[in-house]
């Protein structure tokens, strides 16, 4: 089981930096589109050398990926077809290609499609990774770790880079980044974190790697910094705690980490200290207090001083110059006088000055 | 008598910020008004939130006295054209027929009288002969004109528009505010969103000051004056 | 080729696929026009743990599984929905982690399966996932050919409000439509399409049938109605050629599959159709360059 965690967590985090990118730039689904394509990249370079340990087909695959990004570009750079028509058009064609290929040649080599089609992280551990003769541990936690520890570096070294192509491309331009350049590297970088990722959780739910962590991270900061530390921080813990059920209840560990991943965005989306649905809740409830004890104080000081005066501010039968229910007119009556911007004087209520300063200031 | 439109303490908040602050305004049976402010000043979401488009945190509207919910079909909405995907495959024709949709109602399809209809409102706007065009075919000022089209074969009460003159040629600008016009002559009401201060007062004869609350609102003579600007745009006002 | 075609079997998957591309061009056409292309393919993923509930639960009969796969498309779809709304996600981001987090309590759903119900084996969802056209009978064409007579009455009555919605939401809500109930009706009609097909295509490639045709109707037809209707056609096509490719390009040592060759087909009609609409816009310049 700890072999399993250490793949999983290496494969979260992996996929947790490119992916706070994909979500910034809104590319979640080039994303998905290219991790379809890898199945051809491999099958391709297999044919090539035909030994299915080979590193090439590493490559092979993540060369796919681009080629799948430069594909639909082009096809947007037509201007026949949109980018989702475009994505929902390439990928599927080179993945029946791959399909057709794997099925009609290589029924009986060690290319088993279903595993690539969704990976086996109880598996993953199995293979050794090998430098020189060196045991580097085990190949599904050591390929995933090492793309980690490279994208990391990538961006230390050109946060500023990634920053403006992600926040504001036209500004990128203009001060003579080369978008572009940013662009393809990033594009690289994700094709080679979904191979990395393949053997232990494949093409689709590699998917909710990319996606889930970064969106929880982005409804709880807006700083790309912390973004990333926590997308990091959200992806592992999912993959420790996901590793842990599916060993309790004996299911598949890529699905039940997919399934924690879930969980902990609707909490997050439910608690989210600032843009949370409960917090949201919380502050429209507190606007329309605000707003209700503002309108009974702009109320009083229209009529503070004119004959109605006696009329308009008696607390008994006060709702029905509101037009609200008589709870209602009691609840913010009794807030307003608990912030001071109210008193009560005899039948009557009387402005503060603070009361005084408040409708005043509310611009009536 | 009951105003075209009526704003009653309408508060309209995006997150913390409220975007439209304790708004009243009563726009009169007749007017052709523009709303001007600054750039975030909450022009576009008033009109959406007056068509409730926009949930309002506070307040209602009124529309001839309906509320909007069964009011706003008496509206005819022109939304700013970048809103749409020109790509879409349909004609300047159908396009501008999408407007009879409302009161034929649910089931029953456009007939003779619609294309009559149809016909008659792209001569008005000037593109009588452009009707079998794809609508991505037309330039920015002709796109301006078909979305107007679509408004006046629905034969409205009131007319909102979310920036009319933005980006169209002379020749549109004229078409249209020549259309308008005619409208308020009628007896329509019509009010839009504007972003050009020096055409204000050749182009309508009631405006609203917008900056997230009603800086002034009435005929352009009373509310258009140096003092409001200067409240609505800060020093940087020029007329 | 005619005399493939008289092996009932053969004739039997041809309409088969044929009534799914049919369905599936047909309703993707305004899913495409709304740019909503991937709706399809997050469907078709996201039915996998309504299927797999459905299995648990006890059910066998094809029509109960694909009603639990069409509730799991559906909810996904309004999730997403929501968090677009609530501005809680960008679109494509709430897509993809809808799409890969249900598919993935799918997969264990599917395993917890494997271990507690003793008739469950890796064929259901191998047929999931890539879709096994041959053994479709003529009940399973009859359903196809159902829910695409019922999609198309209730496009076709609803005509008005669904174009205006696919094309101006906004103006839609004004003139009164209800815009909310008939969005979630339209992509009710998608999960249902897609659904449908998953059986005989599998998933990626239901996502295919849902955007290639309408693509590939858009470049010859410049209205919605004969769009759909063309894209229809292109779709019935491609599934109906592309079984027969299938069985052609079958020897006896080999199989080939039945859904790769139907996209392929499918593909292959984009870019023919991609195709006249650069050479026609390349005459237009060239006509306005000499002139």
């Amino acid at each position: 089981m700890i072999d399993t965690m250490l793949v999983m967590a290496a494969v979260a985090a992996a996929c947790a930096v490119p992916g706070v990118f994909l979500v910034l730039r809104k590319m979640v689904l080039v994303g998905d589109a290219m991790s379809h394509v890898l199945l051809l990249g491999i099958v391709l370079a297999f044919f090539v050398v035909r030994d299915p340990a080979s590193p090439a087909l590493f490559f092979g695959a993540a060369a796919a990926g681009v080629v799948t990004v430069a594909l639909v570009e082009l096809l947007q750079h037509t201007r026949l077809l949109k980018e989702d028509a475009a994505i929902g058009l390439v990928f599927p064609a080179l993945f029946s290609i791959g399909t057709l290929l794997a099925s009609m040649y290589l029924r009986n080599t060690h290319l088993d499609v279903d595993r690539v089609l969704l990976g086996s992280a109880e598996l993953a551990y199995l293979d050794r990774f090998t430098i020189a003769g060196r045991d580097l541990g085990p190949r599904g936690f050591a390929v995933p770790a090492m793309v980690f520890l490279a994208t990391v570096f990538l961006v230390a070294v050109a946060y500023k880079e990634l920053k403006l192509v992600s926040f504001d491309p036209g500004l990128a331009t203009t001060l003579g980044f080369k978008p572009a350049l940013v662009h393809y590297a990033l594009m690289l970088g994700v094709s080679l974190t979904t191979v990395s990722a393949f053997d232990a959780v494949g093409p689709v739910l590699v998917l909710a790697f990319f996606a889930v962590p970064p969106a929880a991270a982005r409804l709880l900061t807006n700083r790309l910094s912390i973004l990333l530390v926590l997308s990091v921080a959200i992806a592992v813990s999912a993959a420790l705690a996901g590793t842990w059920l599916a060993f309790r209840l004996d299911i598949t560990t890529a699905g039940t980490v997919c399934t924690v991943l879930g969980t902990l965005f609707a909490l997050t989306i439910l608690a989210a200290p600032d843009r949370g649905l409960i917090a949201e809740l919380l502050r429209r409830r507190r606007l329309i207090r605000e707003l209700h004890g503002t309108l009974l104080v702009v109320h009083l000081h229209r009529h503070e001083g004119t004959p109605a005066e006696a009329e308009e501010s008696r607390r008994e039968g006060l709702e029905a110059h509101l037009n609200w229910s008589r709870e209602q007119t009691a609840r913010v009556s009794r807030r307003a006088q608990a912030e001071g911007w109210i008193v009560a004087v005899g039948d009557c209520w009387k402005l503060t000055d603070a009361g005084r300063d408040r409708a005043k200031a509310a611009g009536t | 008598m009951t105003p075209a439109i009526d704003v009653h303490d309408l508060t309209v908040a995006y997150r913390e910020k409220p975007a439209l602050w304790d708004v009243d305004l009563a726009i009169p049976t007749g007017s052709l008004m523009a709303i001007v402010g600054p750039n975030g000043a909450g022009k576009t979401t008033l009109l959406k939130s007056i068509l409730g488009l926009i949930p309002a945190v506070a307040g209602n509207v009124s529309i001839h006295g309906e509320p909007f919910r069964t009011g706003r079909r008496r509206v005819a909405y022109v939304p700013q054209k970048s809103s749409v995907d020109w790509d879409f495959p349909t004609t300047v024709f159908d396009l501008v027929r999408m407007g009879t949709y409302g009161r034929l109602g649910w089931f029953r399809r456009p007939g003779a009288a619609e294309r009559e209809a149809t016909t008659t409102a792209l001569r008005r706007v000037g593109l009588g002969d452009l009707g079998d065009r794809q609508i991505g075919q037309l330039s920015g000022g002709q796109q301006q004109r078909a979305f107007l089209a679509r408004a006046l074969v629905q034969d409205a009460d009131v007319y909102a528009l979310d920036e009319p003159l933005q980006g169209v040629d002379a020749v549109t600008e004229r078409a249209v505010m020549d259309i308008l016009r005619d409208l308020r002559n009628a007896g329509k009401t019509i009010v839009a969103v504007h972003h050009d201060l020096h055409t204000v007062p050749a182009y309508f004869d009631s405006v609203t000051l917008l900056n997230v609350k009603v800086i002034a609102s009435g005929p352009v003579g009373d509310a258009f004056t140096p003092e409001n600007l200067k409240l609505a745009y800060g020093d940087a006002a020029r007329v | 080729m005619i005399g493939l075609f008289d092996e009932p079997a053969v004739r039997t998957v041809a309409l088969g696929t044929a009534a799914i591309g049919a369905l599936a061009g047909f309703i993707g056409t305004f899913a495409v026009v709304r740019r909503q292309s991937l709706l399809g393919d997050a469907i078709s993923h996201a039915a996998l743990p309504g299927l797999a509930l459905a299995f648990l639960l006890g059910a066998r009969s094809p029509i109960v599984l694909i009603a639990g796969a069409a509730v799991a498309g559906w909810i996904a779809m309004a999730l997403v929905a929501g968090m677009v709304r609530g501005r809680h996600a960008s679109f494509d981001t709430a897509l993809g982690g809808a799409l890969a987090v249900f598919f993935g309590i799918g997969l264990a759903l599917l395993t917890a399966i494997q271990k507690h119900v003793p008739d469950a084996t890796r064929h259901g969802l191998d047929r999931y996932l890539f879709g096994q056209a041959a053994i479709m009978d003529e009940t399973d064409v009859r359903v196809v050919a159902a829910v695409g007579l019922v999609s198309l009455g209730i496009v076709l009555a609803l005509w008005k409000p669904i174009q205006l919605l696919c094309f101006d939401p906004d103006f839609a809500a004004v003139q009164g439509w209800p815009i909310r109930r008939l969005d979630a009706l339209l992509a009710a009609l998608v999960v249902v399409a897609t659904v449908t097909g998953l059986q005989a295509v599998g998933v990626v490639l239901m996502s295919s049938l849902l955007v290639a045709p309408a693509v590939a109707a858009r470049q010859w037809l410049n209205r919605l109605g004969p769009m759909a209707a063309l894209a229809a056609a292109f779709g019935g096509f491609a599934g109906f050629a592309g079984t027969i490719g299938s069985h052609l390009l079958s020897a006896d040592n080999r199989t080939v599959p039945t859904g790769p060759v139907i996209v392929l087909v499918a593909t292959a009609l984009v870019a023919i159709s991609l195709a006249r609409s650069l050479f026609a816009r390349r005459v237009v310049v060239l006509a306005r360059a000499t002139s």
